[in-house]
């Protein structure tokens, strides 16, 4: 086995040592310092990316497609009266009919998800008030909140939007969403 | 059997004084009394979590067809599935009680200071995952309080301003409860949860070795010379009775108090009364009592205080070394906690 004398190695050390100013040492020098840079560049570049794709692949691929649905004919609903829509997700949507000037603005279409935190509203005909059970919130037959966190935060139920095309009625809704048991479609109710 | 040992020391290099001087920690001897091993309580219940938890997966079906369906199955058809699912529930009910007042411990004894700032951040991120993981637990059952406290969370993530929509859309695949919402909950709560539990844990262990357990001294009890005992046998040998009073507790209590089925999900009504889980009491109230973003940034206002509480505490205590700030503030915070609890607890709304 080869074994440098000792002299040997120590010439060895000083020929490097007096190496360390020669524009070749400073040249190996960047180059190893590029190439560091270059590859950990190219590793937090390549796997930036694939954690960058992986966190886009969580997100859902389709956003909450909505349509325009048919609601009823406006001449079916009189000033005063509201009907009831079953959305096709099942979602229960009171429509009244405020006005007369056969236009959309004459009808409001209000959803029955609370704005506060999501749950469902129901309609309390005694104390004439939509109720969330989750946190107390009330809104008026308008859909003003009255009390609880909604009325603090100062929000109402949403609207759907409506438009009236030869004197037929359509609602735009949400598609998606865990429906429920019900068929989609319009009932007359007159309890609100 | 000579033979044996030395084939095992050949391929697992370490001498048994190695492994000894490992393992056997110096416990302080304050740990002779239970309620100072709440520690060890959750890391136990834990376990009996993974196991029951593994069981129960061999039957659950994560979709919203058939997620009601399965946990009936499991409950009313499969073999002592009723008992497996009450332990895992009641386990999950016992490990929130005793992280929280492990904390409450670390916290009234000040064991949370200097040097253990860090394990007392990383325990706080065990009880957030804690709670994250039984909240996407009862999630899975498709029961009506599933649904809408699956509804409710990922609505308080909305209310987070500027990540909130993004932390909603991530929680439920989509800007409303949908087909692929369960899955993601079944995946968080049977893996991407207890993972970062297991490596938590590594660290709040490793670190409790590292830093030893924080020695409590009683000014009035006369000094002794003996202020530690053995990690192995004796204090293993307390929590060897800790975990079969545990096994016991759960039994009885799955027993007696069976987890039972609530009616299915259904995404068209919310029941005229809604309660979470009993630990998320507080949070239920609270939100109750303020507008959706105030509520929301003033809890997550509080669990930064809970964080950095050892931070604050330091500069307080350096200002004025003798206070006891630290104790009075968690005397307040402990009963505005039981009152919020009682109060939604014995109302409807």
């Amino acid at each position: 086995m080869y074994r440098p004398a000792e002299g040997a190695a120590c010439s060895l050390a000083n020929s490097m040592s007096s190496d360390a100013d020669t524009p070749a040492s400073a040249r190996r020098d960047f180059l190893s310092k590029a190439s560091t840079l270059l590859m950990a560049g190219g590793l937090v570049a390549g796997y930036g990316a694939c954690g960058a794709m992986g966190a886009r692949y969580l997100f859902p691929a389709t956003r909450r497609e909505r349509r325009w649905q048919f609601l009823a004919r406006a001449s079916d609903v009189r000033v005063g009266e509201s009907i009831t829509y079953r959305s096709p997700t099942g979602e229960r949507v009171a429509v009244a009919r405020r006005a007369e000037h056969d236009t959309a603005e004459d009808f409001v279409a209000l959803s029955s998800t609370c704005p506060h935190l999501g749950c469902q509203v129901h309609w309390q005909g005694s104390e004439k008030r939509f109720f969330c059970p989750c946190h107390n919130g009330t809104f008026d037959p308008d859909g003003r909140a009255t009390s609880g966190p909604p009325f603090e935060a100062g929000q109402s139920l949403s609207r759907y939007p409506l438009k009236l095309e030869d004197g037929v009625l359509f609602i735009q809704v949400p598609m998606e969403g865990l429906s429920g048991s019900a068929d989609a479609g319009a009932g007359f109710s007159h309890d609100l | 059997m000579g033979a044996l040992s030395t084939w095992f020391s050949e391929r697992i290099p370490i001498r048994p004084g190695e492994l000894r001087e490992l393992t056997n920690e110096p416990v302080p001897n304050h740990l002779k009394r239970w309620w100072f091993c709440l520690g060890g309580t959750p890391a136990y219940l834990f376990v009996v979590q993974i196991v029951t938890g593994i069981l129960l997966a061999f039957y659950y079906q994560a979709s919203s067809r058939t997620a009601w369906e399965s946990v009936r199955y499991i409950t009313e058809e499969a073999a002592y599935g009723w008992f497996l699912r009450g332990l895992h529930k009641w386990a999950a009910t016992l490990m929130i009680a005793s992280v929280v007042l492990h904390q409450m411990r670390v916290y009234f004894t000040g064991a949370y200071r200097k040097p253990r700032e860090l394990n007392w951040i990383v325990g706080m991120g065990l009880l957030v995952l804690t709670l994250l993981t039984g909240f996407t637990g009862y999630s899975l059952v498709y029961e009506q309080l599933s649904y809408w406290g699956a509804t409710v969370g990922a609505n308080i993530a909305d209310n987070v301003p500027v990540v909130g929509v993004l932390g909603k859309q991530l929680l439920l695949a989509g800007e409303v409860y949908n087909e692929r919402t369960l899955s993601r909950f079944f995946l968080l709560h049977a893996a991407v949860l207890p993972c970062a539990m297991v490596a938590l844990l590594a660290v709040h262990i490793t670190l409790i070795r590292l830093q030893g357990v924080t020695e409590l001294k009683d000014e009035r009890e006369p000094e002794r010379d003996e202020g530690f005992f053995r990690f192995f046998p004796e204090h293993f040998l307390s929590e060897l009775t800790i975990g079969l009073v545990l096994m016991i507790v759960l039994a009885a209590l799955a027993t007696i108090l069976p987890a039972a089925m609530g009616p299915r999900a259904d995404p068209l009504v919310t029941p005229e009364v809604i309660k979470p889980e009993w630990f998320f009491y507080v949070a239920f109230r609270w939100l109750k009592l303020f507008s959706g973003t105030t509520a929301v940034l003033s809890m997550g206002l509080i669990v930064f205080t809970m964080v950095a509480w050892p931070f604050i505490d330091g500069l307080v205590r350096a200002r004025r070394p003798k206070s006891e700030f630290s104790v009075y503030l968690g005397i307040v915070a402990v009963l505005g906690l039981l009152s919020l609890t009682i109060w939604e607890a014995s109302v409807e709304h």
